[in-house]
């Protein structure tokens, strides 16, 4: 069976927006949540964000905006971008110089491109309003392919110049898993050579704030501490938006072209909860059994896994269903364990790729990151070894999960090459 | 027609249902009639600047005058100047070149999307509203300028063009490469125009001249008579009775043909024939070719044979 490698990767985060500074903001456990300027009406329950800094996309007008100046992008390109689409356009130039591939390794029938956004509901809102009070003829033309579920794809596809699969998935936190699975399978099964999968999110006020409705955000006003997985009196996710790319290549394919390989892309795992359309399972039966899943297809055990990179939010219920499954599978292993979303925020759609993007990183750069913000560990998660401080020494095999709503499990498996 | 939605609209407007403040801006969209007669007050001016943002500053006070006392005069600056804001950067000095031969979708990169935003754009500014069928025909930035400009004045259209692509003049031609001069053409009313890019490739031109590469005259007018075949084989005029036979049109005799200027690869040769008389078997143009900006060749008069298709 052929092997699937990481050979590049590009971070447009809350946490930093090149690897360099995501590896130094994990190494010292630097956050990147703020108090965020269009939450500041006090009617609004929430208070915090981790935005993405150096770049401006609060006006519904690309033209607008503003993003560091060592992007140039055509009008053409940017007119029919959402907020997440620029980033995911960024991410996409950092992962493509950084695996090093050329423009015809790009855009060739054996390159793909999965995405994972939930589109853009600030565009969604805004055109959709423009339609009611202007008229159907002031809907701008590019209206749709800027708002809807699958707009990071039609612009991706169409800016890099795609000739091989390309879908977009839609499985709210869970999604960017799934992409990230789906094209390990499109590798395995011999479809395509190298894929590109992306996840991003615009993470704003249209965004994050329908959160609250379900009472899934931290009222807290301290960014110090607000995102606090696994302590005790955790209230709820800080939202944050960005992009991260991955590309996935076969082996072979890699090794022919000298590319410089991050990690193994070993093996994925799914299941579903089957329980609640929103909270995920007391048990977390789903969960434990994507993780399952996932040792199986690598013939693994659970003994093999030195690090797992949690899901865990910071919701009282989403943690507390991970801490359970996290015994159900690890009750004789004791692999470190630790929830990056403490420093970056909770990226919904994005948040899995980011997740094995910080895997991938921590596996090629040596070090593992340490679950920030513990004041009190939930008693529920005696037993469980969460590291509270990053490591200087890398891990070889790490299990990153998530979990999006209707109870949607991914477990992915990452290795060290070689 | 009433849209049948239009009540249930009216109901929604009136509930203001979808009224939000403050958190996202609506752009302007102007109900007023143009002209004014009257200075625009300082809010409709903001507003309007505000449309027209990232517009050059004449546009804006071109569009200023425009609806405050309808002078029509501005309409090819507003129009030049909203296209422009649409242009990426590196075509901007293309269209500054003001040339109105340049077209819109090859020349400077405007695709149909494009072209709908200027559209939006326009329709806004000069208070008019554009048909999607109207936009068919518009080729060129001379094209748009004039159909906008008959627009507003409430002349009548210029008559209808029909575009014939590359593909379909290498359908019904006669002739074929490396024989064939004509790379695209527009029949509007009863001229004919045609277009050729001089590659430098053509296989004579190894020889006319030695080091020394200039597209002969007689070509040149070779490239003309193609073209008076091309407009007998697909335009209608009240002459040509019956669709003509391709393989039945010959040359026959040319006069007053003058050269102004020679052409090179790189040059572009826009060609031209307009019919003076034609009964069967015999049709007489008129024709003539330039540049960009200079005049090339005229020929008072090139004459062929042609036959109709019989059963």
């Amino acid at each position: 069976m052929p092997k699937v490698v990481i050979t590049g990767a590009g971070f447009i985060t809350s946490i930093g927006n090149t690897e360099t500074a995501v590896v130094s903001s994990l190494r010292q456990l630097r956050h990147g949540i703020e108090l965020y300027e269009p939450f500041s009406d006090t009617k609004i329950p929430v208070n915090l964000t981790a935005p993405i800094k150096g770049f401006k996309t609060l006006s519904t007008d690309p033209e607008d905006w503003t993003y560091p100046s060592d992007y140039k992008i055509r009008r053409d390109i940017l007119r029919s971008l959402p907020p997440h689409g620029l980033y995911a356009y960024c991410a996409m130039q950092q992962a493509v110089a950084n695996a090093g591939l050329k423009p015809e390794e790009v855009s060739n029938e054996d390159t793909g491109i999965y995405t994972a956004s939930a589109g853009s509901a600030g565009n969604l809102y805004y055109n959709l309003e423009r339609m009611h009070k202007l008229g159907i003829q002031k809907c701008s033309p590019l209206g749709i392919t800027a708002s809807i579920a699958g707009t990071l794809n039609f612009n991706l596809v169409s800016a890099y110049k795609i000739l091989g699969s390309s879908t977009g998935f839609v499985s709210a936190c869970a999604s960017s898993g799934h992409a990230l699975g789906c094209a390990f399978d499109e590798i395995i099964l011999g479809r395509q050579k190298r894929m590109f999968v992306v996840g991003a999110e615009d993470g704003d006020f249209a965004s994050i704030l329908p959160f609250a409705g379900m009472r899934a955000l931290t009222s807290s006003g301290n960014p110090d501490t607000a995102s606090r997985p696994f302590d005790k009196d955790r209230d709820g996710f800080v939202g944050t938006g960005g992009a991260v790319v991955l590309v996935l290549e076969n082996e072979e394919t890699a090794l022919a072209r000298g590319a410089k390989i991050r990690a193994e892309f070993t093996s994925w795992g799914q299941a579903s909860d089957g329980y609640n359309v929103a909270i995920s399972h007391p048990n977390g039966d789903g969960l434990a059994r994507a993780m399952a899943n996932a040792l199986k297809h690598a013939r693994l055990s659970a003994k093999d896994i030195d690090y797992i990179n949690a899901h865990a939010p910071s919701t009282p219920i989403g943690d507390r269903s991970e801490i359970k499954a996290l015994k159900q599978i690890f009750c004789n292993a004791h692999p470190k364990i630790s929830s990056t979303k403490a420093l970056t925020g909770h990226g919904l759609s994005l948040a899995s790729i980011l997740e094995a993007g910080i895997c991938v990183l921590a596996i090629d750069k040596g070090f593992t990151p340490g679950s920030a913000h513990i004041q009190n560990l939930d008693p529920e998660a005696q037993g469980l070894n969460i590291i509270r401080q990053t490591e200087a020494t890398g891990p070889e095999t790490i299990l990153t999960n998530s979990s999006g709503f209707g109870g949607a499990n991914v477990s992915l498996l990452f290795r060290k090459h070689g | 027609m009433k849209s049948p939605y239009r009540n249930l609209k009216i109901k929604l407007l009136k509930k203001n249902i979808y009224r939000r403040e403050n958190i996202r801006h609506i752009r302007h969209l102007s109900f007023m009639e143009i002209p004014l007669q009257r200075k625009l007050t300082q809010e409709e001016e903001s507003l309007l600047k505000d449309s027209l943002k990232r517009c050059s500053e004449e546009t804006v006070s071109a569009a200023i005058a425009y609806q405050e006392f309808g002078s029509v005069e501005q309409v090819p600056i507003i129009v030049e100047g909203i296209a422009e804001r649409f242009l990426e950067p590196d075509m901007r000095p293309v269209l500054k070149q003001g040339s109105d031969n340049l077209r819109i979708f090859e020349d400077l990169g405007i695709d149909s999307l494009t072209m709908v935003e200027i559209v939006m754009l326009v329709e806004e500014i000069l208070n008019i509203s554009i048909e999607n069928e109207e936009l068919r025909d518009l080729r060129t930035i001379g094209d748009v300028k004039t159909f906008i400009d008959c627009k507003v004045r409430g002349l009548p259209l210029p008559e209808n063009r029909t575009h014939i692509s590359v593909e379909q003049i290498y359908e019904v031609m006669p002739h074929a490469s490396p024989f064939l001069f004509l790379q695209e053409a527009t029949i509007q009313g009863d001229t004919i125009t045609g277009l050729y890019r001089i590659s430098g490739d053509e296989f004579f031109l190894e020889g006319h001249f030695k080091g020394n590469p200039i597209f002969p005259a007689s070509i040149m007018i070779e490239a003309l008579g193609q073209l008076g075949v091309l407009y007998l084989l697909t335009a209608k005029h009240e002459s040509i009775e019956k669709a003509v036979r391709s393989d039945s049109i010959y040359f026959t005799s040319c006069d007053g043909i003058r050269a102004q200027r020679i052409c090179k690869p790189g040059d572009v040769l826009r060609l031209q024939m307009k019919p003076k008389r034609i009964r069967h078997p015999l049709a007489i143009f008129e024709g003539n070719i330039t540049t960009e900006t200079e005049k090339v060749a005229f020929a008072e008069e090139i004459a062929l044979t042609f036959d109709y298709v019989t059963f």
